[in-house]
């Protein structure tokens, strides 16, 4: 017998079923229950207060900060900017393209759906070309609203979805939040070498 | 006091005698209860409403002098309190429609049976037990829509100030006749609509003329309203090339007129907009929703989740619309949900977003769906969609 391939059902599943939604209510609609359910996950999280930035950052190195929890931890490049070196939807993507090499039919449509301006996007400041796949649309809009949980210096902060980099290779950017966070387009293009996602953390005055 | 003061006042106008003298018997001796009067010709008719108040006037239309329609069109400009039956020996659908027009409200045709003139002299009495005064500051369109929704069969008349006069008829809530001048009936309609300001009046009848506009009631009143958009358009562009004349005239004096408009303007117009449809009779709840689930804006009754709904909505108009695609039906264009307590209308608004509608199962499905196709563009140009 020779060496099989183990599938992990549990994400196989929940690709699949994005597929299904998709088939079922169309693009748009599953878009909005994907990022429903992350915003209803990340209102479980509990608010924190950090003192200083370097302590929001002494936070993610030791991940305890509630962006590491969801996510592993981020590199702060300087000047705000973050990378993050894996998605964490990539091992889910590894297992279910090991078995069935590409990955579910309609993703493509999902993730143009997910880029498009809208209100919800607008508010989590996310996609608008920042999406590569549809688990963007869960990943990116948690982490915006997890950071609306944490404060630093009793000050609020923001996240602006910048890039982010696909398994193949093939990076898409934000060019409305770059444009609005000052940050050079080249910063995240290099930010995206080397990381898989690119964000900008604001302290709003 | 005098029984008789009581009594609902007839004028019978006829000028053959027998005829007078078997109605005034017949009606005399039945259990109409009305105080009978007769007159044998219009002239002497004229003379009677002059003298004493008269709730109904039953004649005939051919006689010498003045004519039975002559007569109906003197009460209906000197008496607009006094109902009029009309009778004749000659029926035509001609006279038929004419007698109406003017306002009579039952034609009938000799030979009658001496019954059918007591039904009808005691519907149209009971009609002066209806409610009766001034209602102002009303549109005309609101008042079709009314007519349409409570499923009438009536007479609209309708006059301005300036002496213009039309006529739309009303058939179990559907229009089926106008007058205006000598326009056909369909462009009659469409000509009241323009009317400004006036005197409405609602004449109740059984007696109706022929049917002579053929169009769906819900596509007339929609040809209405957007050749009303049209004309409005087209005046506020005459508005604004009089102000840039103005001002080209005048140096210094610079006269911006900007289609800009802040969040707030916005955000009023399309809750103006939605209230459209919140103010139809039995509709509580208009939403403006994402595709994606999120609501942009909307107007609920107390105890409604707005957010709740779009959400849920989401996935039946997207299902509705995967559905579509599957059988090869083309773009949605409305989808409604029915359930015990009334339906739930969902209509797409431009590509991103769209309308939720809830109404009680008394609602005038028809009505929601004319207003859904006359604001659909005008909500996604407020909502920036």
């Amino acid at each position: 017998m020779g060496e099989g391939k183990i599938l992990d059902i549990a994400h196989v599943s929940f690709l699949d079923m994005i597929k299904v939604m998709i088939t079922m209510s169309g693009a748009a609609a599953a878009k909005g229950t994907l990022i429903r359910n992350a915003l209803a996950t990340a209102e479980k999280i509990k608010e924190v207060e950090y003192a200083t930035f370097d302590d929001f950052l002494a936070a993610i190195e030791d991940t305890s900060n509630p962006i590491t929890m969801i996510e592993g931890k981020s590199t702060h490049v300087g000047d705000f900017v973050f990378g993050l070196k894996d998605c964490p939807f990539g091992p889910s993507i590894k297992n279910y393209t090991s078995v069935f090499e590409t990955m579910p039919d309609g993703y493509a449509d999902f993730t143009e759906e997910f880029n498009k301006p809208g209100m919800i996007t607008n508010k989590y400041r996310v996609g608008e070309g920042a999406g590569v796949s549809p688990f963007c649309s869960v990943h990116q809009p948690l982490r915006s609203a997890v950071a609306d949980k944490i404060q630093v210096g009793g000050k609020k902060i923001e996240i602006y979805q910048l890039g982010c980099k696909a398994g193949s290779g093939k990076k898409g950017f934000a060019d409305k939040w770059i444009s609005e966070t000052g940050v050079a387009k080249d910063v995240v293009d290099k930010v995206l070498d080397n990381h898989m996602c690119c964000y900008y953390i604001k302290i709003v005055d | 006091m005098d029984n008789t003061e009581t009594l609902k006042k007839v004028l019978i106008v006829d000028d053959e005698e027998d005829m007078i003298w078997s109605l005034q018997k017949n009606l005399n001796n039945d259990k109409l209860q009305v105080d009978i009067t007769v007159a044998s010709s219009g002239e002497d008719a004229l003379q009677v409403l002059s003298e004493k108040p008269i709730d109904l006037v039953v004649t005939d239309i051919k006689m010498p002098g003045i004519s039975g329609i002559d007569l109906l069109m003197r009460i209906s400009n000197r008496y607009p309190n006094t109902g009029v039956v009309v009778m004749t020996a000659f029926p035509s659908p001609e006279h038929k429609n004419e007698a109406l027009a003017h306002g009579g409200l039952h034609y009938l045709e000799k030979p009658f049976d001496i019954n059918e003139l007591r039904r009808v002299i005691k519907t149209s009495l009971a009609q002066d037990d209806l409610f009766k005064g001034t209602v102002s500051g009303i549109e005309l369109s609101d008042i079709i829509q009314i007519n349409c929704l409570s499923k009438s069969s009536t007479t609209l008349r309708v006059k301005t100030s300036s002496g213009r006069e039309g006529r739309v008829y009303f058939y179990d809530g559907n229009i089926i006749h106008a007058q205006c001048g000598t326009l056909s009936p369909e462009e009659a309609f469409y000509e009241i609509l323009t009317f400004k300001g006036g005197m409405i009046e609602c004449i109740s009848t059984k007696e109706l003329p022929e049917r002579t506009i053929k169009k769906d009631t819900e596509a007339l009143l929609l040809e209405g309203m957007a050749r009303m958009d049209e004309l409005k358009a087209k005046q506020n562009e005459e508005k604004i090339s009089i102000s840039s004349s103005a001002s080209d005239s005048m140096p210094g004096n610079i006269d911006v007129i900007s289609d800009n408009k802040n969040e707030e303007e916005i955000m009023n117009d399309l809750k103006n907009l939605l209230t459209e449809f919140t103010s139809l009779p039995g509709v509580n709840t208009a939403c403006l929703v994402g595709r994606d689930g999120f609501l942009l804006d909307s107007i609920a009754i107390a105890g409604t989740d707005s957010e709740m709904i779009g959400a849920i909505a989401s996935g039946g108009f997207g299902a509705s619309e995967s559905m579509g695609n599957q059988l090869d039906k083309g773009s949605l264009t409305m989808t409604m949900i029915e359930y015990d307590q009334g339906p739930v209308m969902l209509a797409p608004i431009g590509s991103e977003a769209f309308l939720v509608v809830v109404a009680d199962k008394e609602a005038n499905l028809g009505m929601i769906r004319l207003k859904i196709k006359k604001h659909a563009g005008e909500i996604e140009k407020s909502a920036s969609i």
